[in-house]
């Protein structure tokens, strides 16, 4: 079983084939130009390389996020319009969880942590169980110093992995009973995309295309304060 | 540290904008207030015109967000089109203003709150005359602190009089 993974959550943008739930063949850019231009031909490229017609995907697997607005706008729009087209299912699954998967073989709490730029991280904490992991918490977004913190009140051992541990280092560095994950695992495995969307597939738990949405955990329902007719011309 | 200027006509808007904008490096943000009819287009043109845009700078009041090519990618951006914050962020607002880029946010007091902590902010204000403009420029955050100096430097030149008053 063929299927194509996207992952355009954080400033990589990656996309691999999986055939039977194994990576066959992946292609990861990190910076460059932008996400939506790389996207496409990368997603070409793979397929053209491996001899894989579009038409023998049987999934598209895609990270919803959190992540960057842009980055997630063109992976999630990219899967659902290719499942649509070639009438195939579509998968979503959140970057952190992606994060957190290659790491089930830690006897740690697991906190996974992405840059959101502006001074904010998203994060989430995982327990290992056999098999993957199993997430303890919401899908939040604070400051780093915030979750700071909220680990330092906690008594768990702790793995912390993801690009926005990278970014914020200096600050998580200092807590006790800690242990940073190296830049290998900085972002969202897309070989963990192809294994878990591969394994959903062959459960049937998918969604209709359009019911797919992503997760940007940025919501703000305030006004901006405009007093237009006393600025008007 | 706050400067002010007045500015005597567009052409002195602009030529104001293009000393900053001859300051600017990449991940900037300017963010610009005043009235409708202030400058801040004007102003904005000067920025780009420092900055090698070739392309005729316009306004994005309508289109929200205009990019340019150029050495350092200009981005153009105004919001007084918009009414929610969430519409910001459903323009990817954060990563319009990325490292790569120089930023200029039309109205960006009125959502200050969703501005970097690191940028310049530049207010025009109407003058005695029809066509003077009294132009504050305010330094906001670390980064830009250690580049006032370099600020005054710029401004000091053949132009507008500037009087700068060190708050610090």
């Amino acid at each position: 079983m063929h299927v194509l993974a996207i992952d355009t959550a954080t400033a990589r943008v990656s996309v691999a084939l999986g055939v039977d739930g194994s990576v066959v063949g992946e292609v990861s850019l990190v910076g460059g130009r932008r996400h939506a231009e790389q996207l496409a031909p990368a997603i070409r490229y793979l397929c053209a390389e491996l001899c894989v017609p579009l038409d023998r995907l049987a999934a598209v697997a895609v990270d919803i996020g959190p992540g960057l607005f842009t980055g997630l706008r063109v992976g999630v729009t990219t899967a659902k319009v290719m499942a649509q087209a070639l009438r195939i299912p579509v998968v979503g699954v959140p970057s952190l969880d992606l994060v957190a998967y290659p790491l089930r073989h830690s006897s740690r709490l697991i906190v996974t942590v992405l840059d959101a730029r502006r001074r904010e991280v998203f994060f989430a904490s995982y327990r290992p169980v056999p098999g993957g992991v199993q997430r303890t918490s919401d899908y939040a977004v604070r400051p780093p110093a915030e979750l700071v913190a909220e680990l330092e009140s906690g008594t768990d051992e702790l793995l912390l992995a993801g690009d926005g541990v990278d970014a914020y280092r200096g600050d998580f560095a200092e807590l006790d009973h800690v242990e940073l994950a190296g830049s290998d695992h900085s972002f969202p495995s897309v070989a963990a995309l192809v294994q878990l969307a591969t394994a959903r597939v062959e459960r049937e738990e998918f969604q209709p295309a359009g019911a797919l949405l992503p997760l940007y955990l940025r919501t703000s329902d305030a006004e901006i304060n405009w007093e237009r007719s006393a600025a008007g011309a | 540290m706050n400067l002010e200027t007045v500015t005597r006509s567009s052409e002195e808007t602009r030529w104001l904008g293009a000393r900053i904008g001859s300051l600017l490096r990449a991940g900037d943000v300017v963010s610009l207030s005043g009235d409708l009819g202030a400058g801040k287009t004007v102003f904005a043109k000067g920025v780009a015109a420092a900055l090698d845009v070739r392309d005729d700078v316009v306004s994005p009041t309508f289109t929200l967000v205009r990019e340019y090519a150029a050495p350092i990618p200009f981005v153009h951006i105004d919001v007084y089109r918009l009414d929610r914050f969430q519409e910001l962020h459903d323009l990817g607002f954060d990563e319009l203003m990325s490292g790569t880029t120089v930023t200029v946010v039309e109205w960006g007091d009125r959502v200050s709150a969703l501005l970097p902590v690191d940028r310049l902010d530049v207010a025009l204000q109407f003058g005695e005359a029809d066509d003077d403009r009294v132009v504050s420029i305010v330094p906001a955050g670390n980064a830009w602190a250690m580049r006032c100096d370099a600020l005054v430097a710029v401004l000091d030149r053949d132009g507008p009089e500037l009087e700068g008053e060190a708050a610090r």
